[in-house]
């Protein structure tokens, strides 16, 4: 079913850490069409540790997302489908909004 | 009519800590039943008790919960009463290795058409924290404070001496390799051991994900032979440093199901049953009366 992230995203960065299949991915930082991270809805499993470790509560299963955040659910698919995907980044430099 | 994971997709939401491996294998045994294109009603997926071993109320499929240590006889009982049913065992390595030890070597020896699969996280999870049949040496926890001081007893190593035909190991942080590890062994006609490491990212803060992922590698990316038993032995002893993934070893002998004259015309419980008459009746009471 997969996990969420909304634009309640601060680009904390904590949930990549802790994902166990690696499925999320930062918006490059400064871009504009991806400002915050995406979950890999194909390849995520459901175990929830990134809605866990995320300090602005910002992750949600996709069935438990509110109605405001909804249109999120295809953004984070698209993500991956039309968007960058898994384009090779650095955390470390991802971590925080663009100044 | 093909089978999709909607299929297999239950309402209920696991009650797993966030992280746990359990929920790769979930994802695995899911993806592989679809790729393999069972249909939910035959398969049945016999546990026993562990975290791990509540998978089958987070799946659409026939499940038993049996006690502590006993899914294979239970899966043995299962597989000789219809063995037109596809039969997995998921169980962790407290309950398979630990009080299931015994049932083990014997299911393996009798070469019984199940898929074993074992949830190795080193640990017994859900009673808090006690070290494991296949917990390393020096590992403390609650129960071995000074470190444990048995060896451990990995499966991997056991099923082949015990005259296992396919034996595995897969990683619950590598979901679609663990799939088709799953699939390859629900297709193996025998016994099929696949021991998926795990993490237990509550009580195991020992075998993490990244400490798996700096030591696992996989032997289909060498040139190892799993027709090769003595090869395999050496693959199944190979711990530490480096542990291999992927089909250990592979062989093909008679199932105990299909060397069962009684088996011989179809499931038992596919049968008709006849009335006794009155006089068979009788017969049969002084028989055994």
């Amino acid at each position: 079913m997969a996990y969420v992230i909304t634009s309640l995203c601060t680009r904390v960065g904590d949930c990549v850490e802790v994902c166990p299949v690696s499925c999320i991915v930062p918006g490059p930082k400064g871009n504009a069409d991806w400002p915050y991270f995406y979950i890999d809805a194909d390849t995520c499993i459901d175990c929830g540790a990134c809605a866990a470790a995320c300090p602005s509560d910002a992750i949600f299963p996709e069935d438990e997302v509110p109605a405001e955040h909804a249109a999120d659910i295809d953004l984070n698919r698209r993500f991956h489908t039309e968007g960058p995907g898994y384009w090779k980044f650095d955390l470390e430099q991802e971590r925080g909004k663009a100044s | 009519m093909q089978v999709t994971a909607k299929d297999y997709a239950s309402e209920v939401k696991p009650t797993w800590c966030p992280g746990c491996g359990d929920f790769g294998i979930l994802a695995a045994v899911k993806a592989a039943l679809v790729q393999v294109g069972l249909v939910p009603h035959q398969v049945l997926i016999v546990t026993g008790i562990g975290c791990g071993s509540k998978l089958p109320d987070y799946l659409r499929v026939s499940g038993i919960l049996t006690l502590h240590g006993r899914p294979l006889p239970v899966a043995t009982g299962a597989r000789l009463a219809n063995h037109s049913l596809k039969v997995l065992v998921v169980h962790g390595d407290g309950d398979g290795m630990g009080l299931g030890m015994g049932h083990f070597i014997h299911t393996a020896r009798r070469n019984m058409e199940i898929v074993d699969i074992i949830q190795d996280n080193q640990i017994y999870g859900l009673t808090k924290g006690q070290y494991s049949p296949t917990s390393d040496p020096g590992f403390v926890t609650t129960t071995s404070p000074e470190g444990a001081i048995e060896t451990s007893a990995h499966p991997t190593v056991l099923a082949l001496a015990a005259g296992g035909t396919f034996v595995a190991r897969g990683f619950a942080g590598d979901v679609k390799g663990l799939a088709d590890l799953i699939a390859t062994a629900i297709q193996h006609k025998g016994y099929a051991l696949v021991d998926v490491l795990q993490p237990c990212v509550t009580f195991n803060r020992k075998n993490t994900y990244d400490w798996y992922r700096e030591r696992v590698y996989n032997l289909a990316d060498t040139d190892h032979d799993p027709g090769d038993l003595v090869a395999a032995f050496q693959k199944a002893l190979e711990w530490g440093d480096r542990i291999p993934l992927g089909v250990i070893y592979q062989t093909q002998r008679p199932t105990y199901e299909e060397q069962v004259a009684a088996l011989k015309q179809g499931p038992i419980a596919a049968r008709k049953m006849t009335k006794l008459s009155p006089a068979e009746v009788e017969s049969l009471r002084a028989e055994f009366i």
